[in-house]
């Protein structure tokens, strides 16, 4: 349908209308804001009931050409882009609708939903874009947008830092990206993915340039995406409002590498190794956070490892063939994990609390929430009937099929910690004692307009499962609707279904042992739970990284620069280690014949280069 | 017969230059703001002329002087950066330096021999105008006679661009020495084939003495030195006019004059550039002073124009072209700014920009465009052009170039956030609003737009620089 | 002995080392200058030796020669002029001591 570039242009056009006339604006722009997410989330059921009668389309315009290149600014409507039309817009919609109260009482108040906006626009652009060009331009705004939404409430000091983390961790993967983008129109000279996809089927391309190009691809997944090692971004990027952690973590910013990867498939399938690197990479993240998630104690943290963890499961999905599955998963956990952090904020709103060693017997507090947000923690632990439960076992299906015995044990062991650490929330925030004094006197309910959204998404999390076998309108299963030329059906293997169930029971007895009953197998496992609330050390290890290696590299250079070359070609080498700290500092010397003696040994050695070299 | 119609912008240039120095002796000094006014006026006007010999193709004097598409575009670019610089920089003039028509006089001569050094067609010219420019420059660096670190500037920049120039002189007789000619064409005729070792230093000492005026590394170290210490009005035209005329000139006697010998001076380049790139983008990390800052940052820009130099395509030197354009727009937006902010605090440290966001708002803002651009942030030209750029070189193959380049415009990001986050950080002091006046605020506000415009939408600037580097190749 | 391009190049040749040597190791601004002009006069004799020998016919390398001279008066203006400058406001010419700007 051609309308379906106004999905993102709406809110693009709300953006600078609510950033700049805010104040004036009714709601103070607020409302603009959520009518254009509102009609992106309506174009979303036009172009799916126009798709459904006429297929697959693809529309683009000009937007300059560049020698015979030409750029485009095009769409694509294929089922993949569709489906992730409308997880986008409506999670976009429920998180906006639930900021009108939650953020009710901010200065910037206009700002945020300006800035929401401009994020569901470039996620929106993101997933309909049918050229590399667009992608990376869309993909490079939601970098930017993460950064003002997390960096929100910048006067806090942790934010501002938090919020240059994401930013440019997330860039160096975009390098891979913009890098891989490049590599493959240097192969094709086409930006087109189409073109690309049909070229790396047909062998145009050699199969050693694409496992680069899909590697350097999944680079850019991997920052986006928060794989290990580029992780480190996403725990602290709860410092934004609680709202936007819902955003991010569920419908767009994280699930945009996924999407790349679902996106550029084909390639991935053409190029040999590059899928077992992204199906290991994603297991490894998955078992390595799902640990973190079990320790830590701020309930949104415990939730941003929860999401790394799946995010790794998609990851491992995808790596295993397993489209649907890993398609699947990205939306019932978008539904779940929307659902959690909005509940989260809703506790937060309702108690003051973070952390959830202050929290306990909430349920009778808060039991609309309680009842909620428990809802979502079983979709996402795998509890059948709920989506999380479906989703799960296509993707161990597809690990299954596809992978040897070590991964699929592997897996199974990663299902019994999600289980586990959801468990353990449900059990310590609402049940149990009240560890709080606080918490006991003001917890209420929150306002309707924040519970609402949660209702809207408790129900998709728990009828998200119903979309294996029947998805309204098509008559069939989500595998065959994303699959539509080789459709496939959702296909269970009875026994590992009941494994995994046995495994989830498994999961909740114990946690119910361990933080209802006081087992001592935390005692135990002491070490290792030590180990992963200090994150692995992956954190201090950047840090030094950062310290040492990137600053004192910076460093070297303005030293080698200014320094050695300078003053030892002069004064000889005699005092340089003596005078380095002090150099370190005035690094360029200012002194002229320092600057002749450097230009002068400069072009020696570009002769020597040029005389080599010919 | 040479047809003098051609040279009108040339000639009226240099009326106008020497109009500004006259009406600085006419005027009262109460009036001498008006001297910028009118030169800006002027410059405008002459884009006029310009604009009416697009499309014309012709070679003066016997191929010194060459009249085409390509030295209209920089023409144009040099003017519109000329009346830019007079505009944001008469505040500036009134209330730091003296002798205003004097410094407006310069600029606009500075304008025309930038114009000279891209239509040149010949060494000779190229180095005149290239001196002329220089000396223009010395004396605009050194002009606060009353501040040390100017004066410094100026003394550096003057003895470090000797120094240069005379290698570069003798580069240029060694290559005249060995093709028996100084055009550009000539020489593209004597450079096939084996080079003599004469032809091989002389072509090294050529790119020297020209990396010298680009500030890449490592004949950088003036630019760092001179960018602090000189005015700031004067620093923001070195950083964006000095670099687009260098370059304009290079690609000129690249393409027309060294392309057969490409394959001997392309690593030279390459090693140019990377060594720009990362020196650049590493030691702007560690500054304190904005001025210093954006000199480290534009030297790292120098690396990324080396690498379309590098590549030298039509479509590379397009990617220079529009890369330089964009550049031009989103430099002179974060110099306007720093200026505006400079002349009503006194301050041009980073940690002195704590509280602008909120002392002025729409300074912060445009600071910040003019940061994500240099960056390279959709939306914002320094996307868009460097996208182009790096496709082009791509193309050609120097995919590892273009990966360091990414890389470092990561670091880079780091650097311009560190700024970005310093504005939005509330100072501990309550301090006043900033009001800049309303000529810097309307500069301000074109040059946004500019950034927005180029970065959102290049179809046009992208199809005309097209048809004018296509000319080089022909 | 019959004088030769070769012999006019080697002129050329010791004059702009004598004047590379003199810039890097001078300490005076004004020496400094001056190496600078022995390097520029170096460039001239090769210019006119070159168009002497390599293109009789053609006068460009003494025009070149021609101007050279005259952007190297203009050069020595400005230079002493600056040097003068700062001479005034630090009291030296000694290169090595100014640098204030750094970093």
């Amino acid at each position: 349908m051609e309308w379906a570039w106004i999905a993102a242009a709406a809110p693009l056009a709300a953006f600078p209308l609510v950033a700049l006339r805010g104040k004036w604006l009714p709601g103070r722009g607020a409302y603009i804001s959520i009518a254009a997410i509102g009609l992106s989330f309506v174009l979303f059921w036009l172009v799916g009931a126009d798709f459904l009668r006429r297929q697959a389309d693809h529309f683009s315009i000009t937007w300059f050409n560049s020698g015979g290149t030409r750029l485009a600014l095009g769409m694509i409507i294929d089922p993949l882009s569709v489906y992730m039309l409308g997880i986008v817009s409506v999670v976009a919609l429920g998180v906006q609708v639930y900021s009108l109260k939650y953020m009710e009482h901010e200065p910037r108040f206009s700002w945020y939903f300006a800035v929401q906006s401009l994020f569901a626009a470039s996620m929106l652009g993101l997933v309909l874009s049918d050229n590399f060009l667009l992608l990376y331009v869309t993909w490079e705004l939601v970098g930017l947008c993460s950064y003002l939404l997390i960096g929100f409430w910048f006067e806090k000091r942790s934010a501002a830092e938090a919020a240059k983390k994401a930013f440019v961790t997330t860039r160096i993967g975009d390098v891979g990206l913009l890098i891989g983008i490049l590599v493959l129109f240097k192969a094709t000279g086409s930006f087109d993915i189409g073109t690309v996809i049909q070229a790396a089927e047909s062998g145009q391309i050699s199969s050693g340039t694409l496992t680069v190009a899909a590697l350097l691809l999944f680079a850019g997944a991997m920052g986006k995406s928060a794989q290990f090692p580029l992780h480190v971004w996403l725990p602290d990027a709860m410092e934004g409002p609680t709202p936007v952690s819902a955003l991010i973590h569920a419908a767009t910013m994280v699930v945009a590498g996924v999407y790349l990867v679902a996106r550029a498939f084909p390639i991935f399938e053409a190029a040999p190794g590059a899928l077992e690197v992204v199906g290991w990479l994603g297991l490894l993240t998955a078992l390595l956070t799902a640990t973190m998630a079990l320790v830590m104690t701020n309930l949104k943290q415990v939730l941003a490892y929860s999401t790394i963890s799946h995010l790794g499961f998609m990851m491992l999905a995808l790596g295993s063939i397993g489209f649907t599955g890993g398609m699947y998963h990205l939306m019932t956990h978008a539904f779940a994990k929307a659902l959690l952090f909005l509940g989260a904020g809703s506790i937060a709103h309702g108690t003051g609390l973070t952390d959830i060693k202050d929290m306990g017997g909430l349920w009778r507090k808060m039991p609309l929430t309680s009842t909620l947000f428990i809802l979502g923690a079983l979709s996402l632990a795998g509890v059948p009937p709920l989506g999380g439960f479906f989703s799960k076992d296509e993707v161990l299906a597809a690990v299954y099929h596809n992978q040897g015995p070590v991964v699929l044990g592997l897996t199974l062991v990663l299902a019994l910690l999600s289980a586990l650490y959801m468990a353990r929330l449900v059990f310590v925030v609402f049940f149990g004692p009240d560890r709080s004094r606080e918490s006991g006197v003001h917890a209420h309910e929150s306002p309707w307009q924040m519970v609402v959204p949660l209702v809207a998404l408790a129900y998709l999390a728990v009828t998200s499962g119903a979309a294996a076998f029947y998805l309204p309108g098509t008559g069939e299963g989500l595998g065959q609707f994303l699959f539509w030329e080789e459709g496939e059906a959702f296909h269970p293997l009875w026994w590992l279904i009941i494994a995994s169930m046995v495994i989830v029971a498994a999961g909740f007895v114990i946690a119910w042992g361990i933080y209802q009953r006081g087992w001592r197998v935390a005692r135990a496992l002491e070490p290792v739970a030590r180990l992963a609330r200090r994150k692995y050390y992956m954190d201090d290890l950047y840090q030094w990284t950062i310290d040492r290696v990137v600053l004192v590299f910076a460093g070297m250079v303005a030293l080698f620069d200014r320094t050695v070359v300078n003053d030892g070609g002069v004064n000889g080498s005699g005092g340089i280690v003596a005078r380095v700290g002090k150099r370190l500092r005035y690094h360029e010397t200012g002194r002229v014949y320092n600057y002749g003696l450097v230009m002068a040994g400069a072009i020696v050695v570009l002769g020597l280069m040029v005389t080599l070299l010919r | 017969m040479v047809d003098y119609k051609l040279l009108v912008p040339q000639f009226l240039l240099a009326g106008l230059a020497f109009g500004l120095l006259a009406l600085d002796l006419v005027l009262p000094p109460a009036r001498r703001r008006y001297i910028a006014y009118l030169g800006a006026l002027g410059l405008v006007g002459i884009v006029l002329s310009t604009i009416s010999l697009r499309g014309q193709e012709a070679a003066l004097y016997g191929g010194l002087f060459l009249i085409d598409n390509y030295a209209l575009f920089f023409q144009g670019l040099f003017l519109v950066m000329g009346a830019v610089i007079l505009l944001a920089a008469e505040d500036h003039v009134r209330k730091f330096l003296g002798h205003a028509g004097e410094y407006y006089g310069l600029v606009v001569v500075a304008v025309l021999a930038m114009t000279v050094m891209t239509s040149a067609g010949e060494l000779l010219t190229a180095y005149i105008a290239l001196e002329l420019l220089s000396f223009t420059f010395y004396v605009l660096s050194a002009y606060a006679t009353r501040d040390l670190r100017s004066n410094e500037a100026g003394v550096k920049y003057i003895l470090l661009g000797a120094f240069s120039s005379a290698l570069l002189l003798y580069g240029i007789s060694l290559i005249y020495g060995a093709t028996g000619t100084t055009y550009f064409r000539g020489i593209a005729g004597a450079v096939g084939g084996t080079l003599s070792p004469g032809l091989l230093l002389g072509l090294v000492l050529l790119i020297a003495g020209f990396a010298f005026k680009a500030a890449a590394v490592p004949f950088h170290m003036w630019a760092p030195d001179v960018y602090e210490g000189a005015p700031l009005p004067t620093t923001a035209y070195l950083s964006v006019a000095a670099k687009a005329a260098v370059f304009g000139l290079l690609l000129r006697l690249f393409s027309q004059g060294l392309l057969p010998a490409i394959e001997v001076w392309r690593w030279v380049i390459v090693a140019l550039a990377a060594a720009s790139i990362t020196v650049g983008n590493l030691v702007a990390i560690p500054q304190t002073n904005i001025k210093r800052l954006l000199a480290y940052s534009s030297i790292g820009q120098a690396g990324y124009l080396l690498v379309g130099l590098a590549a030298l395509s039509p479509q590379a030197v397009s990617g220079v072209l529009v890369h330089l354009a964009g550049y031009a727009a989103t430099n002179l937006l974060a110099f306007t700014a720093v200026i505006a902010y400079y002349n009503e605090t006194g301050h041009e440290q980073i940690e002195d920009f704590a509280g602008a966001a909120e002392r002025a708002p729409y300074l912060a803002l445009l600071l910040t465009i003019a940061m994500f651009s240099l960056a390279g942030l959709p939306f914002f030209a320094g996307f868009t052009t460097k996208f182009y750029l790096f496709t082009a070189a791509a193309q050609e193959g120097l995919l590892w170039l273009v990966g360091l380049a990414a890389a470092m415009s990561v670091v880079s990001l780091y650097y311009y956030l560190m700024v970005i986050k310093q504005m939005y950080i509330h100072p501990s002091r309550h301090s006043p609003r900033l009001r800049p006046g309303f000529v810097l605020t309307g500069v301000l506000g074109v040059l946004a737009f500019a950034v927005v415009a180029i970065g959102v939408y290049p179809g046009p600037l992208v199809r005309f620089i097209e048809t004018a580097s296509k000319g080089l190749f022909s | 002995m019959n004088v030769g391009l070769e012999h006019y190049l080697a002129l050329s040749a010791v004059l702009l080392t004598i004047g590379l040597y003199g810039a890097l190791a001078k300490r005076n601004a004004v020496a400094i200058l001056m190496a600078i002009e022995i390097m520029l006069n170096a460039a001239n004799v090769a210019f006119v030796a070159f168009s002497r020998y390599v293109t009789p016919q053609l006068l460009t390398g003494q025009v070149f020669a021609m101007f050279v001279i005259t952007v190297a008066a203009a050069e020595a203006a400005v230079g002493l002029a600056l040097v003068l400058a700062i001479y005034r406001s630090r009291r030296t010419v000694d290169a090595t001591q100014v640098d204030m700007l750094k970093g």
